[in-house]
């Protein structure tokens, strides 16, 4: 049995001809390649094969951040059409008047407390979407975050999310990283038939957490043995070759962790392996993936102030990871709150003030770190709320409502038309949608993250002109 | 197809994999035990569960409840904002501390009930009908689902796909509660097929408009929280329904799906695919849906065949399924002879890992197998472990409830954790003097427990090295070598 030895990212252009001869691209790899070198493999696959998937460097890549305004913002109070008579007639106790919103024109404006979305409108960094949502709404947060998460038809079910089956179609092969969540877990838009992407809410507990407390200098004899148990049989490691081919032994040195961290799990077809060999792959991509993510925390600085809020925090945590490289092409954040059935006033505006806050700060630290020109912000909440304001002073369960696009890149200023308020043109209390978020994923697929949409969305829908 | 396996092959290591997939695992005596009834019996000590004793009481609040129903219909309808806000606030906490006591009260059952195989069907009829509370909104309806499934856990398929379809969360779940003759709502119509008997492909879009037509009718009590059949909600015309025509109600179109050979072959290649962790070949599932067609569409002989078969115990299906993150904790707290952590802490566990009970994802439950396992779920796998062997609080937990945002209550749900005492393990149940005594003994014993089969040499060296570099193997330290092995790979799978 003739063995190839390689070691870890020497991977030299003779072997790398050795392997796509033998393996590559006769046959499936077997899921017992290492994910590290597996992502060579991917890369060179690709280029021989010219299909859809991305590489992904994380020095030049574009990259969307997506970001869920969870409970179902009031869009009509967001963006105020507060010259619109049928605004304040249908608003009694919380329309807001001319002198409490910041003017976009004569007849827009923004909520009070969105002074840091007004500054990135004035820049030309900021798209607003208005009138977004979908046909035969569902006014369950539930189902229709679902809906939006899947960008399923509202009577369909999908089983796997829109960036879960962008990561499936376009990055197979990737990186753990190429997706990730900063919270505690994964949302449904990244589900995915291979697993994919990271979650996780604080770098300091993606790690194997030690019982062990060594002095300075000495060994953690409990993380040496965990990495152990979990590396030797995938570092030595034997598996014959899907054609009948030469048998190869991969090598690697403990002492790199640093370069590609990136994972087979990701699209490869999982023939002829066992369960254990899958979990051995993920928990090498684990490791490493561990190792980075808690480096670039430490060493890299953020160049702006956040709010102390927890999107803040969180943006400020992904601003890091893109300053310090990390391969990723989509980050996930939330903000939660937004479900004001009673005293919507004050608590919108709070939010609001600290979505403007940290979407500012976000967007200075872009600037700052040279980064802007491959940053795309998308929001999303799963409904708006009614036209009519309900006796507490809040707003029930309703449609559609803006989404907001930020970047250097983008088409600047409002976008689509305002829905109607006038009450013959609303569908049980709601306004209805002009455009369907669908075709602003096709846009934000097609022209910003450069995938074909009509895969991932199920179907063909216009991209919106979004960048 | 489906022979017997030989006595010969009947043995320690069958015996393990039995009860790992038919229960949730067990202790080296509870394997030896159950080695020593020889298979039949060994089979029948599992699925026979009717003759073992139940004990258990249910949650006391598991009744209906028309007086409090009365009530909070009353206050929406007449009461003020104030009234109204007061009751939604009141109700909320109610059904969080119920939800809490409701999966504590599972996960127990799984643990040390007395009957393993009736809940890890439980367990699979949950995540086949995937119905979840955040829909549901009650914990009343969940939990008498959840008997639902146990009490119908291996009968008969016509039987459990009514009542699973009459049962008040489905009716709720799936939309069949607002159903009527003006608006027939397709929704339950739909998953009925293609999620729960047929699969995609296996009737038309038609199909499901006339079947929910003949569905209308089936309707949800409110007031005495129990199904009701609502004559004038019922469509009385003339619908054809997969092949069969007529005035057709509910009832009908149940029996219409069950009367398709793909309905056999539908559910038995999900039983299979659930106790032997991969999807079965088209030949054995054509075997598998005679067995059970045979048997008049009755699960328990089915599943005796199923279990009894040589292909159950094949290379491929030993030890090459990935633990569910329930099989993981429950197996874990079995093999372990410990008690279970408390159950917000537990419960946090599941979420933090993929598997929220009582709350899939969405309408096609878990996915299982590999997507148990990623980056995350497999670092967290392993810091859980720490917890549950050394007795300690997992950090991500106490995040996980503080910061989700009026989930188990934020602050106080913090407060309740600080007070909180977990178990660990007690190593003086799980190790004798004489395997003490030397780290080899000690370090097979553990791995017989745990694995049921050995670590390759060089995690066994890792494991050596580690024990070695101890001056005095005290007890923390074994505890730490029960997490490292817990911590590896093979570990995930059984």
């Amino acid at each position: 049995m003739r063995k190839i030895k390689i070691m870890k990212n020497e991977i030299t252009l003779q072997t790398r001809r050795e392997f796509l001869r033998t393996t590559v691209l006769g046959s499936a790899l077997s899921w017992t390649v290492p994910a590290f070198l597996a992502n060579t493999l991917t890369a060179l696959h690709t280029e021989a094969a010219d299909s859809a998937t991305q590489i992904v460097t994380g020095k030049d890549n574009t990259i969307l951040v997506v970001l869920q305004m969870a409970g179902g913002n009031d869009g009509i109070n967001t963006v105020v059409p507060y010259s619109n008579d049928y605004y304040h007639q249908a608003r009694p106790r919380i329309g807001l008047s001319a002198d409490k919103i910041i003017k976009v024109n004569d007849e827009i404006g923004f909520n009070g407390a969105m002074g840091g979305f007004k500054n990135l409108y004035d820049s030309g960094n900021l798209a607003v979407v208005q009138g977004v949502g979908y046909p035969n709404p569902n006014r369950s947060h539930f189902r229709s975050t679902e809906i939006w998460q899947t960008a399923s038809d509202s009577d369909v079910i999908e089983k796997y999310g829109w960036l879960g089956r962008y990561f499936d179609n376009a990055c197979a092969g990737a990186d753990p990283t190429v997706g990730v969540t900063i919270g505690n877990q994964l949302p449904e838009a990244f589900f995915a038939k291979t697993p994919q992407g990271i979650c996780f809410n604080n770098p300091q507990n993606y790690r194997f957490v030690s019982d062990a407390h060594p002095k300075p200098g000495e060994t953690d004899m409990t993380e040496e043995s965990y990495k152990k148990l979990n590396e030797l049989n995938a570092l030595e490691m034997s598996a014959p070759a899907p054609d009948g081919g030469p048998s190869m032994t991969l090598t690697t040195d403990e002492n790199n962790s640093g370069g590609s961290i990136s994972s087979l799990a990701a699209g490869m077809p999982m023939t002829g392996g066992r369960a254990v060999d899958f979990i051995t792959r993920t928990a090498l991509d684990a490791q490493q993936s561990s190792e980075e993510v808690r480096n670039i925390a430490a060493r890299v600085q953020n160049q702006a102030t956040y709010p102390g809020s927890q999107l803040g925090t969180s943006l400020k945590l992904v601003a890091k990871l893109i300053g310090g490289g990390l391969p990723t092409r989509v980050y996930y954040v939330s903000q939660g709150g937004y479900d004001t059935h009673t005293n919507q006033l004050g608590t919108q505006a709070r939010l609001l003030q600290d979505l403007g806050d940290s979407m500012k700060a976000f967007v200075d630290d872009m600037k700052a770190q040279g980064n802007m020109q491959r940053v795309l912000v998308m929001t999303f909440s799963e409904f708006g709320r009614r036209v009519s304001d309900n006796a507490n002073g809040g707003t029930d369960h309703g449609a559609a409502a803006p989404m907001f696009v930020v970047g250097n890149r983008v088409k600047a200023g409002l976008l689509g038309k305002y829905p109607s308020l006038a009450p013959q043109d609303l569908f049980q209390g709601d306004v209805k949608y002009n455009v369907d978020f669908r075709n602003v994923y096709a846009g934000i697929l097609e022209n910003w993250l450069k995938t074909k949409s009509a895969p991932v969305l199920g179907k063909q829908f216009e991209p919106m002109q979004l960048v | 197809m489906l022979k017997p396996l030989s006595n010969d092959d009947w043995h320690l290591e069958s015996a393990a994999h039995l009860l790992n997939r038919a229960g949730f695992g067990g202790s080296p005596d509870e394997i030896q035990n159950l080695a020593d009834l020889g298979h039949d019996q060994a089979i029948s000590s599992l699925i026979d569960f009717e003759k073992i004793h139940d004990p258990w009481l249910n949650p006391d609040w598991a009744n209906p409840d028309p007086a409090r129903q009365a009530h909070i219909r009353d206050v929406n309808q007449t009461g003020t904002p104030d009234q109204k806000k007061e009751l939604q606030k009141e109700q909320a906490q109610l059904q969080q501390l119920q939800m809490l006591e409701l999966r504590g009260w599972w996960l127990q059952r799984m643990a040390h009930g007395p009957r393993p195989f009736q809940e890890k069907m439980t367990l699979f009829w949950h995540g086949h009908f995937a119905t979840s509370v955040e829909k549901v909104r009650d914990a009343y309806y969940m939990w008498r689902q959840n008997e639902l499934f146990r009490r119908l856990a291996t009968d008969n398929w016509l039987r459990l796909l009514i009542e699973a379809g009459k049962d008040p969360a489905m009716l709720i779940w799936l939309d069949q509660a607002q159903s009527q003759k003006q608006h027939p709502n397709e929704n339950f119509a739909r998953e009925v097929m293609e999620l729960f008997a047929l699969g995609e492909g296996h009737y038309t879009e038609r199909d499901i408009t006339e079947g929910a037509r003949a569905l209308t009718g089936w309707s949800l009590d409110r007031l005495n929280q129990r199904y009701v059949y609502r004559p004038g909600l019922h469509d009385d015309g003339i619908k054809t329904f997969l092949g069969r025509t007529g005035n057709l109600d509910g009832d009908d179109v149940i029996a219409q799906i069950v009367a398709q050979p793909q309905a056999a072959r539908f559910i038995t290649a999900k039983l299979w695919n659930y106790f032997a962790g991969q999807p079965p070949t088209d030949e054995l599932n054509d075997a598998l849906a005679a067995v059970f067609r045979q048997n008049g569409n009755n699960f328990k002989p089915f599943l005796r065949v199923m279990f009894r078969s040589e292909e159950f115990y094949s290379d491929d299906i030993v030890r090459n399924e990935v633990k569910s993150p329930v099989q993981w904790l429950i197996g874990s707290v079995r093999m372990l002879e410990c008690d279970l952590p408390p159950t917000l802490v537990g419960w946090g566990m599941l979420r933090q890992l993929g598997q929220d009970l009582f709350a899939p994802p969405n309408v096609k439950g878990w996915d299982g197998g590999i997507t148990w396992i990623t980056t995350n779920t497999l670092l967290t796998r392993y810091n859980d472990a720490e917890s549950l062997v050394q007795g300690t609080l997992p950090a991500l937990t106490a995040n996980d409830f503080a910061q989700k945002p009026g989930g188990a209550g934020g602050e106080r749900a913090m407060k309740v954790l600080q007070r909180v005492r977990m178990g660990g393990v007690n190593l003086d149940k799980i190790l004798t003097p004489e395997e003490r005594a030397s780290k080899d003994s000690m370090v097979a014993s553990l791995q017989h427990r745990l694995l049921q089969t050995m670590l390759n040499g060089d995690q066994e060296k890792a494991l050596n090295d580690f024990l070695n570099s101890k001056e005095q193997l005290t007890d923390p330290d074994i505890l730490t070598a029960i997490r490292l092995i817990m911590s590896t790979p093979e570990y995930q799978v059984t």
